[in-house]
């Protein structure tokens, strides 16, 4: 078993480091790691046939409580976790869709008539509106219009948009903390732990909200000098494009809303109705590509399967550390610090998974960890949704903190800098780290008044 | 000389690749292409260029940045996507130029008017140009030399498939050092004259 624990953490180790170096694509790197963890650490190392099909995981597609769940039945944590594969695949698809009609850049274009322009309310209005739609779309998709859309104002309107993109970045990550489906982690955590979306907006959605309001306040405040309006704001708002020219298609539009309202629908009553998100995502992904008509091919092929290969593989390469044990390991280890002091728990998880994921990629943090919390959670007798939570804030705010702790200020700083807005890591940092260690700071509290 | 040329100029640091493109350049009455390229790149994107110098020509920090999907923060590879579409556009334009860097032969390897020259010196010669040029001592020309000829290296097999200094990715490699800058420049010519010659009376 030494040699299985051995290679396994030495191939959770080499697929970092090749992540990080990024010189080969990362779902080849997952994916190549996938496979040695198979091959090697379950079939020559342990000779554990069925540990491989645990890992898998295939046969839980073909089970009623994939798709309908009547009660809150516990599901394994090992191996493939198909739900998120399949949420995450049909709301891409629904996202390719509502993008191709022109849905994102007319919301942006509306909001910003709403306010009349002005570069105060703007700020706030597209702060609220990156939170709100990072609740249900993937925050990549939201930053990717919003930042745009950002820039595009701001060389109409002339003004820095460089506070605006580092405070919808920020918001983003933070509205994609409040629900189930927002962050990938929470999705991780959700699908593997069976909570419904109602849980994480009562729990991490309450948070994420108390916390919007301090963020809204801490970002007007320290960029409050780069935000004057143009003298000449009513004069230029008269030359500004109109919403309605976004719209590339009224049918596509109407109809990408509608499966968009459906979407947030059943996410909202999931627990209710029993529908499990991968039946949501598999839905979504077929009345998007029905609607679509000819171009259901264009959207399907537009569908970034990299993503999807990645998280494949990543989940067998943690499946790998579960099936050793390194993963009880690490909870027994966090256990014996701890002490059974839920609150020390809750501290450290919080504070340990929000450094990691300022640093690096979230989604790989949380899936190791869920299974982590759980055999914590079993072993030391403790709440475990309060842990899930406290991992939940940690993955999802602690990647704000810096340039590349989340996807969301990936493609955002790269859009900045495509249009010659380059934002370094101490531009970047100086506002940052503060809102994150507010916003950690508030959720530890809440977490500590509410459950410990 | 109809047809368009484009003359890509690879050096090591100080062989006087350099100085060798700016006088081809000269002497063929070609509009000449190296760090001076950000300053256009700097106004048509209304950019300050000390943010552009700041990130040239050097490969991205691996620890510092990320990719996701298509979009990658490193302003090193974003102000490198500038610098190549700066190229392209103006290869695109059909105009004549040397250029000097910047991957041009992998980026440019498609135009049928590129000819692409690699230029080394030996060691010796390049130290004691380094020395001279910038009135630095021995070890700190080494150092110099070694630190730019790494980067450069790395930016290089980063943007292209190939390997720098690779003889097989250039029409012409020269070692600048038996024939000094002069001569080497007249063997270039003579290179280039023969190339457009031959291209002419196709």
């Amino acid at each position: 078993m030494i040699a299985a624990q051995i290679l396994s953490v030495i191939i959770f180790i080499v697929m970092f480091i090749f992540i990080v170096m990024d010189k080969i694509e990362r779902h080849y790197v997952t994916l190549g790691c996938a496979a040695l963890t198979l091959i090697g650490v379950f079939g020559l190392v342990m000779r554990n046939f069925d540990a491989i099909l645990r890992t898998l995981n295939v046969k839980s597609i073909f089970t009623l409580s994939f798709w309908y769940e009547s009660g809150m039945a516990e599901e394994s944590t090992s191996g493939i976790n198909w739900a998120t594969i399949f949420f995450i695949a049909g709301m891409m698809i629904m996202v390719e869709g509502m993008a191709k009609a022109g849905f994102f850049r007319w919301l942006c274009m509306l909001l910003a008539k709403a306010v009349h322009y002005r570069t105060i309310p703007l700020f706030i209005a597209f702060m609220l509106m990156s939170f709100v739609l990072a609740m249900f779309i993937d925050s990549i998709t939201v930053i990717l219009f919003l930042a745009a859309v950002t820039i595009e104002l701001a060389k109409l309107l002339k003004f820095n948009p460089v506070p605006m993109i580092l405070s919808e970045i920020f918001c983003a990550n933070l509205g994609g903390s409040a629900t189930m489906c927002g962050d990938p982690p929470n999705i991780i955590i959700g699908t593997s732990l069976k909570y419904s979306f109602g849980d994480f907006i009562a729990n991490t959605g309450v948070m994420a909200v108390i916390s919007l309001v301090f963020v809204v306040f801490y970002f007007l405040l320290v960029f409050r000098k780069e935000l004057a309006s143009p003298a000449n704001i009513k004069e230029l708002a008269t030359s500004m494009p109109s919403p309605k020219e976004a719209i590339t298609s009224k049918k596509d539009f109407v109809l990408s809303c509608i499966i968009f309202g459906c979407a947030v629908l059943l996410l909202v009553t999931h627990a209710q109705t029993g529908l499990t998100v991968a039946f949501i995502g598999a839905v979504i992904a077929i009345f998007t590509l029905l609607a679509s008509g000819r171009y259901a091919l264009h959207i399907l092929k537009k569908v970034d399967y990299k993503t999807l290969l990645f998280f494949i593989g990543l989940f067998v390469v943690v499946g790998g550390l579960e099936e050793t044990g390194i993963l009880e390991m690490i909870a027994a280890w966090i256990g014996s610090v701890s002490q059974g002091n839920l609150k020390l728990m809750v501290a450290i998880i919080i504070l340990v998974s929000g450094a990691a994921s300022a640093l690096v990629d979230n989604i790989p943090f949380a899936a190791t960890m869920v299974p982590v919390i759980k055999s914590l959670a079993a072993a030391q007798g403790v709440d475990l949704s309060t842990l899930a939570w406290a991992l939940s804030m940690g993955t999802d705010i602690g990647g704000s903190a810096t340039p590349i702790g989340a996807s969301a200020n990936v493609v955002g700083t790269s859009v900045a800098a495509k249009s010659g807005y380059v934002i370094g890591w101490g531009k970047y940092c100086k506002t940052a780290v503060p809102a994150t260690l507010i916003v950690i700071l508030i959720s530890m509290l809440i977490i500590f008044a509410r459950y410990t | 000389m109809g047809k368009q040329t484009i003359i890509s100029i690879s050096r090591e640091y100080g062989s006087g690749g350099h100085e060798i493109a700016r006088k081809i350049a000269q002497e063929l009455g070609f509009k000449f292409y190296d760090r001076s390229l950000l300053d256009e790149i700097a106004t048509e994107k209304n950019m300050d260029v000390s943010v552009l110098q700041k990130y040239d020509e050097k490969p991205r920090n691996v620890i510092l940045s990320r990719r996701v999907g298509g979009h990658t923060n490193s302003p090193e590879e974003i102000i490198a996507e500038f610098q190549f579409d700066f190229i392209r556009k103006k290869a695109e334009e059909g105009g004549s130029f040397v250029i000097v860097g910047r991957c041009a032969e992998t980026v440019l390897k498609d135009f049928d008017g590129l000819i692409s020259i690699f230029i080394t010196g030996e060691r010796q010669h390049k130290i004691k140009r380094v020395m001279d040029y910038f009135g630095i001592s021995e070890n700190e020309a080494i150092l110099k030399m070694a630190r730019h000829d790494r980067k450069r290296k790395q930016y290089h097999n980063r943007h292209s498939d190939a390997k720098w200094g690779d003889s097989r990715l250039y029409d012409l490699c020269i070692n600048s050092s038996p024939l000094g800058i002069d001569g080497t420049i007249r063997v270039l010519e003579n290179y280039i004259r023969e190339r457009l010659g031959k291209t002419e009376s196709k």
